[in-house]
């Protein structure tokens, strides 16, 4: 499904204009956004189609009806705390970057298009509570900053965060996600930086399975600049993400990770675009998924090469294990390539466990169930290793051994 | 009084079918503790037939009886198996990528042998282990069999040998493909494993095809199978036996069946 289709105009909504969601905005203040950009940007959520229709009649969710309450709407609603013991970057939160450092944060919000989709146009219209990461020419940042979000249940809640990374600057960000029942998160990050900058941007997402969780997230990285999306959507009824990298500067080494294990009744829903728009960079993309019970998943995997992108090197590689006759997982990669001197790569693998690798465990005395769950988590360990700090990794790792006991 | 249950892995009448056809027609076979028994047979006589069998590969119906120290083996699944003692050296082990081998054989221990072996103390044995095997302490962190060439997967059929120390072992096709160093280490680490305390009593079923590898692991017993039937039992001297005249001799003795083509008229 070509990501084009999300930008045609939807069916005509007459009377959305007095819908509910738009009182809401007048609760939210002129940071980041003022009224005006607010209200345009809920026209857009209401015109646009979402550009994910069902794959089939067993899919359980309906993206173009879904609308947060406008009653769970309030604009201290999200719980956000920061982790950052370096004095040479600038974090603070949305509202006061808008303020105290306006041409900072203008080189990177609004410029990735994230609001030119509907459910980036809706994190936009309620954009209130968010991060701003700055971080300066030449610097390492040793540490990874970690933000959380939590959505108290019932709540809706629209986390936008914004990372600048200026020339040659190094920094790992751990975006931490939690939700209580029925709440509603929908939320954008927008990571721009300049060359031969490193950012590493990992999420893990953990919210109540009664919880629904859309995210938007695109990246611009520099010139020969190192730049990787890490996403684990562990949590929520429904987890819907949209991860992107815009590759408008050759020579970026780009890797894009995402890890989802879809159980009971859950719904993941990951749409990921790399654009190469620029020749002689570099991206890997890496999917592992397991679904199990009734859980459900759908991988879009979008690799785009423009004609004049020369010299660029795209993978794509997307595996899913169905661990119960009723999981299913839809996978989909799709290559686009308008330049005729490029390496394109992708796979994708969806089935059950090998019936030889359970003997084989079994051989040794390991119980099946045990032994699904290791050869499981096996599986999902490229992806895995490729998120930043060991403790991460072990977390996630303890994380996906909960979900599959 | 309850009698003491023998101390022994006894196969009565086994038979057993794969996708309808009948590969074993009626084995009876005895492995002793302690001791090493030899199945030899031409390729398709149904000897790795008979260690899927006894392992309990879901693909194979078999029916008959095997004991294993009194134990009905044929009603166990697969795992229960390997936890009563029976072990399994794989031809063709999976590959099972992510699962690392050192975790994988802690799990295996643990399973076995609950309780037995905190991780760090277990890591302490897989290495000396592994150095006694010649291996390099960097397996440990390898996938499962991922990328192994024949011989580290062998190794690895070895290390794990080894560290289970089962009461009963079925070496199936150990020394197919490997080289003679390679061979004289398979036999070595039998060979230290018969010596070790936990290995003393470990009954061997030593499955091949070429009698090369008893050069290294002298048998107690050597049996032939042909056609899916224990054809000829006898001691160490029926191996060279075979080395000199190969199995068609044998095979026209017992009366056993020509392999599948052979001279058949239509």
């Amino acid at each position: 499904m070509p990501l084009s289709s999300a930008l045609k105009p939807g069916p005509a909504l007459s009377g959305v204009k007095g819908h509910e969601l738009y009182e809401r905005l007048a609760a939210f203040g002129g940071a980041p956004l003022d009224a005006d950009a607010r209200t345009r940007a809920l026209d857009r959520f209401f015109s646009l189609r979402s550009g994910r229709e069902k794959p089939g009649h067993f899919w359980r969710i309906d993206f173009e009806s879904i609308v947060p309450d406008a009653r769970a709407i309030e604009v201290d609603a999200a719980e956000v705390t920061v982790e950052s013991s370096d004095p040479a970057v600038v974090v603070c939160d949305i509202a006061t970057a808008t303020r105290e450092h306006p041409q900072l944060l203008a080189r990177a919000f609004g410029t990735t298009g994230i609001g030119a989709s509907k459910f980036g146009a809706l994190a936009e219209a309620f954009a209130a509570r968010g991060v701003f990461v700055y971080v300066p020419a030449d610097h390492a940042c040793d540490e990874p900053i970690v933000i959380r979000y939590h959505a108290p249940a019932g709540a809706a809640i629209f986390p936008w965060n914004v990372v600048l990374a200026e020339r040659g600057a190094r920094v790992t960000i751990v975006e931490r996600l939690t939700a209580g029942t029925g709440a509603f998160i929908c939320g954008a990050t927008e990571v721009v930086s300049a060359e031969h900058a490193d950012v590493t941007y990992a999420v893990l997402q953990q919210a109540d399975d009664g919880a629904r969780v859309i995210s938007n997230r695109v990246a611009r990285p520099g010139r020969d600049a190192r730049f990787a999306w890490s996403l684990a959507e562990l949590g929520g009824e429904l987890a819907a993400g949209d991860l992107r990298v815009s590759i408008e500067e050759p020579g970026a080494d780009v890797h894009v990770t995402a890890l989802f294990f879809p159980r009971a009744s859950q719904h993941v829903d990951l749409v990921s675009t790399v654009d190469h728009r620029a020749g002689k960079a570099t991206s890997e993309t890496l999917v592992k998924s397991a679904a199990m019970e009734r859980g459900q998943a759908r991988f879009l995997g979008n690799i785009r090469i423009a004609p004049h992108a020369q010299g660029s090197d795209a993978r794509l590689r997307d595996d899913a294990l169905l661990l119960s006759p009723t999981a299913h997982v839809d996978s989909v990669p799709a290559l686009e390539i308008g330049a005729n001197d490029v390496k394109a790569y992708h796979g994708a693998t969806v089935g059950a466990i090998d019936a030889e690798q359970i003997f084989y465990m079994e051989s040794r005395g390991i119980e099946r169930a045990a032994a699904e769950r290791m050869i499981a988590l096996g599986f999902s360990e490229p992806a895995v290793e490729r998120f930043p700090s060991s403790s991460l990794r072990d977390e996630i790792r303890a994380a996906l051994a909960v979900r599959l006991s | 009084m309850n009698r003491m249950p023998e101390q022994r892995l006894r196969i009565s009448n086994l038979h057993c079918r794969v996708a309808g056809n009948e590969i074993l027609k009626g084995i009876d076979l005895t492995v002793e503790p302690g001791q090493v028994a030899a199945l030899m047979g031409p390729n398709g006589s149904g000897k790795s037939t008979l260690a899927f069998s006894l392992t309990g590969h879901p693909q194979y119906e078999v029916t008959g009886n095997v004991e294993l120290d009194g134990e009905d083996l044929l009603a166990l699944s697969p795992d229960k198996r390997a936890r009563a003692g029976l072990f399994l050296s794989f031809q063709y082990p999976a590959a099972i990528p992510g699962v690392k081998v050192a975790n994988f054989l802690h799990a295996a221990r643990q399973a076995e042998r609950p309780g037995d072996f905190p991780p760090a103390k277990f890591r302490a044995l897989l290495l000396e282990k592994m150095e006694q095997l010649g291996m390099d302490p960097s397996f440990m962190g390898r996938y499962l069999n991922d990328g192994f060439s024949g011989g580290e997967k062998k190794r690895l059929e070895m290390l794990q040998l080894a560290v289970l120390a089962p009461k009963y072992a079925i070496m199936d096709e150990t020394d197919s493909g490997l080289d003679i160093d390679a061979l004289k280490d398979v036999g070595d680490s039998i060979a230290a494993l018969r010596a070790s305390d936990e290995g003393r009593n470990t009954g061997f079923l030593l499955i091949t095809h070429y009698p090369r590898i008893l050069q290294y692991v002298t048998p107690d017993v050597v049996h032939v199978m042909i056609d899916g039937r224990i054809v000829k039992t006898g001691g160490h001297d029926l191996a060279h036996r075979i080395e000199r005249e190969g199995y068609d001799k044998i095979r026209e003795e017992t009366g056993a069946s020509t392999p599948l083509g052979a001279g058949a008229v239509v």
